[in-house]
């Protein structure tokens, strides 16, 4: 069952066209990566999907609810981490949980059950009082994710989620995506890292220039590329543009 | 009620409740506000009963004033609402969390409501109180009178950012997606700069003057003209006005006053329904970077690149420089004061009062400055943000930092000083040696000045900071205008002495004396001194603290 259908979606800033008609589905248990240079509109299709931004065209389907029309039910279903998560810096790490629970009604026991769980997961149980400015990035990165992953939407939306955590956290957030996907999560991630899409995700789409240039599981891209038995990187370089990489590359080596 | 208000309730728990009893700091807050508080109510009581006991006619004037106070904090009520309804609703960087929550927009339109009109409103509350507090005691109103007061107060403040909401939602809608903010801005700016010279040029302070008037019947009746009953604060103070003279309640004045709130905010909740998601849509996009910039010719000058960098920052922010406008429209308001005064009605030579105004005029002028200083110089750190860090780490000291800082600043504030003492001397028509010590005593003020406000900026830099409006409004920005205002205050009375003796030398064409011009030279240096000392103490305390503050 697709848990996310996006169709025909596009968004134009002006003459710009950021995202172009971009039509992809993900299935309850996937997890979807999202690959693209920058610039290239993935957090524009991101903040389309989390309601924040406005489509000129296409549709956002959410667990079987058109998002235009029932924005509510779709953001209840949707779990969402930006790529530059802004906290509130006067409240207590414990206070902007609790805030954000009650924004989404969860109830006081899973509450109290799963922040206890991923604080002391996370290594953030004894600063679960101190005010969010004191954080670090990546404690403020691993605070919003337990914000998300103390819920249990059927759609997670994550924007690079692996920025400022340290190796022992990162290990656990992708532990954790493999174990959402497992119990029927649909996981849509936007990553610049080639491993972690592909260690974690069943299929992946590549976005340049507003369009989705190619979307399937590794064998899928391998065959597009051209390329048996590359890994990702090579893929991914391949099919955005690997021609001027290699200029580049052979033109630092005659200058050094 | 809705858990969006959690955030404000935790975070001014936080701040004012850090261990579950108030802060030092809170307390001071506290008692700074209450000193401000019973100094306003006294000094209203003074006025309102020096106008109430000049006969029949004190009556009537008083009850104008009174009349003509509500709506100028009507009107900057609405203005303020329509600046910051901008940021709270559209620009407010909580938005991404809250609006990605299945809150429903009635709950978002609800906290942004409430949380806009105390934001704007509380300062107003706070100053407008105490005035019209003191109407009820100078006409013997009795307790029931703040019982309908205060509601009222309140009832406006509602009105008054409930049209303001309801006017900028719209607004975003209709402009172009990439100048939405910023025409947001110019508009609102426009709208209190239109206000402001309305109220200047209606020159209210000739109603005081019947001798104006062609006969006293002109007058009476200039006077008693109703105000227009359209306009919410005169519903206000028509209910006071009443109660105030007859002990009399206008029930329809009463219902509208309590009314008019619920309806428009129940229109501005049917209007953010409609239209926040469009206007919050592009209010995202007004920040794509799809403008294309001249390059500019490289320069290995730190300096010259250091004031390109604050020109260009300045530039480019609309909200930054869109108040240029709002600071001519004073120039122009102040100076034309000056043009409009009275001097030859005075009791004392023209010559005489024009001297004593023009060295009056020093404070004034100082005190502008000192406003401009909390606005621009003070949050000019802070707001460099996390790009803070790169100049630390940079070769650059951070003393020639600062050095620069200062000289990027000083030059425009002595520049306006300069406008502002030069073209109001002239006006005043002074001649001799007030033109010199005027000029002179205000550079020093606006040297030291800059100086102060840098170093406190530093001092209290909020690197972080959501928005200007909490860090011109933070203890570090009120403490610095203490400072600064006392300084002042104080080098006005130390040059007070010896400028008397010079202009009473110069108008008797009194040969002046060694001692005269000892004592000159002596508080000349002093005063010198004692700026340059205060700057250099302010700038390396700032020094010290700023890289503290940035951890």
């Amino acid at each position: 069952m697709d848990v996310l259908q996006i169709n025909n979606l596009t968004k134009r800033f002006g003459n710009y066209t950021a995202v172009d008609n971009i039509t992809l589905s993900v299935k309850a248990g996937e997890i979807y990566g999202f690959l693209g240079p920058n610039g290239a509109g993935k957090t524009t299709t991101i903040k389309m999907l989390a309601g924040l931004l406005k489509p000129d065209n296409g549709s956002i389907t959410i667990n079987g609810n058109n998002l235009a029309e029932k924005p509510r039910v779709c953001k209840q279903d949707t779990g969402y981490v930006p790529d530059r998560p802004w906290l509130f810096e006067k409240l207590t790490g414990l206070e902007f949980l609790q805030f954000i629970a009650s924004l989404y009604n969860l109830d006081r026991e899973q509450f109290a059950a799963a922040t206890q769980y991923l604080l002391k997961t996370f290594d953030l149980y004894d600063w679960q009082d101190h005010l969010i400015e004191s954080y670090s990035h990546g404690m403020r990165q691993k605070l919003i994710m337990t914000s998300v992953f103390m819920q249990e939407q059927p759609l997670l939306v994550i924007d690079e989620p692996m920025i400022g955590l340290d190796p022992k956290s990162a290990r656990i957030v992708k532990e954790m995506f493999k174990q959402r996907a497992q119990s029927g999560t649909a996981i849509f991630l936007s990553t610049h890292s080639m491993e972690i899409a592909e260690e974690l995700c069943h299929r992946i789409a590549i976005i340049t220039e507003g369009k989705l240039h190619i979307s399937g599981d590794m064998n899928s891209l391998r065959a597009e590329a051209g390329k048996k038995n590359s890994d990702l990187e090579d893929i991914f370089l391949e099919l955005t543009g690997a021609w001027e990489l290699k200029d580049i590359i052979s033109a630092l080596r005659n200058k050094a | 009620m809705t858990s969006l208000f959690l955030p404000y309730l935790y975070s001014i728990k936080n701040r004012f409740l850090p261990k579950g009893y108030p802060s030092s700091r809170t307390l001071i807050l506290i008692g700074f506000g209450a000193i401000l508080f019973l100094a306003l109510y006294l000094v209203s009581l003074k006025t309102i009963n020096y106008f109430h006991s000049q006969n029949e006619l004190g009556v009537i004037l008083s009850l104008k004033i009174f009349e003509m106070a509500w709506v100028i904090v009507f009107a900057m009520l609405i203005f303020s609402s329509m600046v910051s309804g901008v940021s709270a609703i559209f620009l407010s960087q909580d938005n991404e969390i809250i609006f990605a929550s299945p809150a429903s927009l009635s709950e978002l339109y609800l906290m942004r409501y409430l949380t806009t009109t105390f934001y704007t409103s509380w300062m107003m509350i706070i100053f407008s109180l105490p005035v019209f507090g003191a109407y009820g005691q100078v006409f013997s109103a009795g307790p029931v009178y703040p019982v309908l007061m205060v509601p009222a107060v309140i009832c406006i403040a509602s009105i008054g950012s409930g049209l303001g909401l309801m006017v900028t939602i719209i607004l975003v809608n209709l402009f172009p997606a990439r100048r939405t903010k910023d025409i947001v801005v110019y508009l609102s700016l426009l709208f209190g700069i239109l206000l402001y010279l309305i109220i200047r040029l209606l020159r209210p302070e000739e109603l005081a003057d019947p001798e104006r008037f062609p006969d006293f019947i002109e007058y009476l009746s200039r006077l008693s003209t109703p105000a227009t009953p359209l306009l919410p604060p005169n519903w206000a103070s028509g209910l006071l006005t009443g109660y105030l003279q007859d002990h009399y309640i206008d029930w329809l004045l009463a219902g509208l006053l309590v009314l008019t709130p619920l309806v428009l905010y129940f229109a501005g909740e049917w209007i953010m329904n409609r239209w926040f998601f469009p206007g919050f849509s592009k209010a995202q996009e007004s920040f794509g970077g799809y403008r294309r910039f001249t390059p500019p010719e490289y320069s290995p000058s730190p300096l010259t690149w250091f004031f390109r960098k604050e020109m260009k920052m300045f530039i480019r922010d609309s909200s930054q420089w869109s108040q240029l406008f709002l600071i001519g429209a004073l120039i122009v308001v102040y100076l034309y004061n000056f043009k409009v005064l009275p001097l030859d009605r005075s009791p004392l030579p023209a010559d005489a009062i024009a001297n004593i105004i023009a060295y009056a005029n020093i404070g004034l002028s100082g005190f502008l400055i000192a406003s401009l200083s909390t606005r621009f110089v003070f949050p000019s750190i802070g707001l460099e943000g996390s790009g803070f860090g790169l100049t630390l780490t940079s070769p650059l000291s951070i003393k020639r930092y600062m050095l620069y800082k200062y000289l990027f600043y000083v030059l425009p504030f002595t520049i306006l000083m300069i406008i502002l003492l030069v073209a109001s001397n002239h006006l005043l028509h002074i001649q001799g040696p007030m033109w010199w010590i005027s000029l002179i005593t205000g550079l020093v003020i606006t040297w030291s000045v800059v100086a102060m406000a840098l170093g406190f900026g530093a001092m209290y830099a909020d690197f972080k900071a959501e928005n200007q409006a909490a860090v011109q409004g933070g203890f570090g920005a009120i403490l610095f205008l203490f400072c600064a205002l006392s300084f002042e205050l104080v080098t006005i009375l130390i040059a007070s002495i010896p400028a008397y003796r010079l202009v009473r030398g110069w108008r008797w064409g009194i040969y002046t004396s060694s001692p005269v011009i000892i004592q000159t030279t002596a508080v000349l240096l002093v005063l010198l001194l004692v700026s340059v000392l205060l700057s250099t103490i302010c700038l390396r305390k700032g020094i010290e603290k700023v890289s503290q503050n940035f951890q």
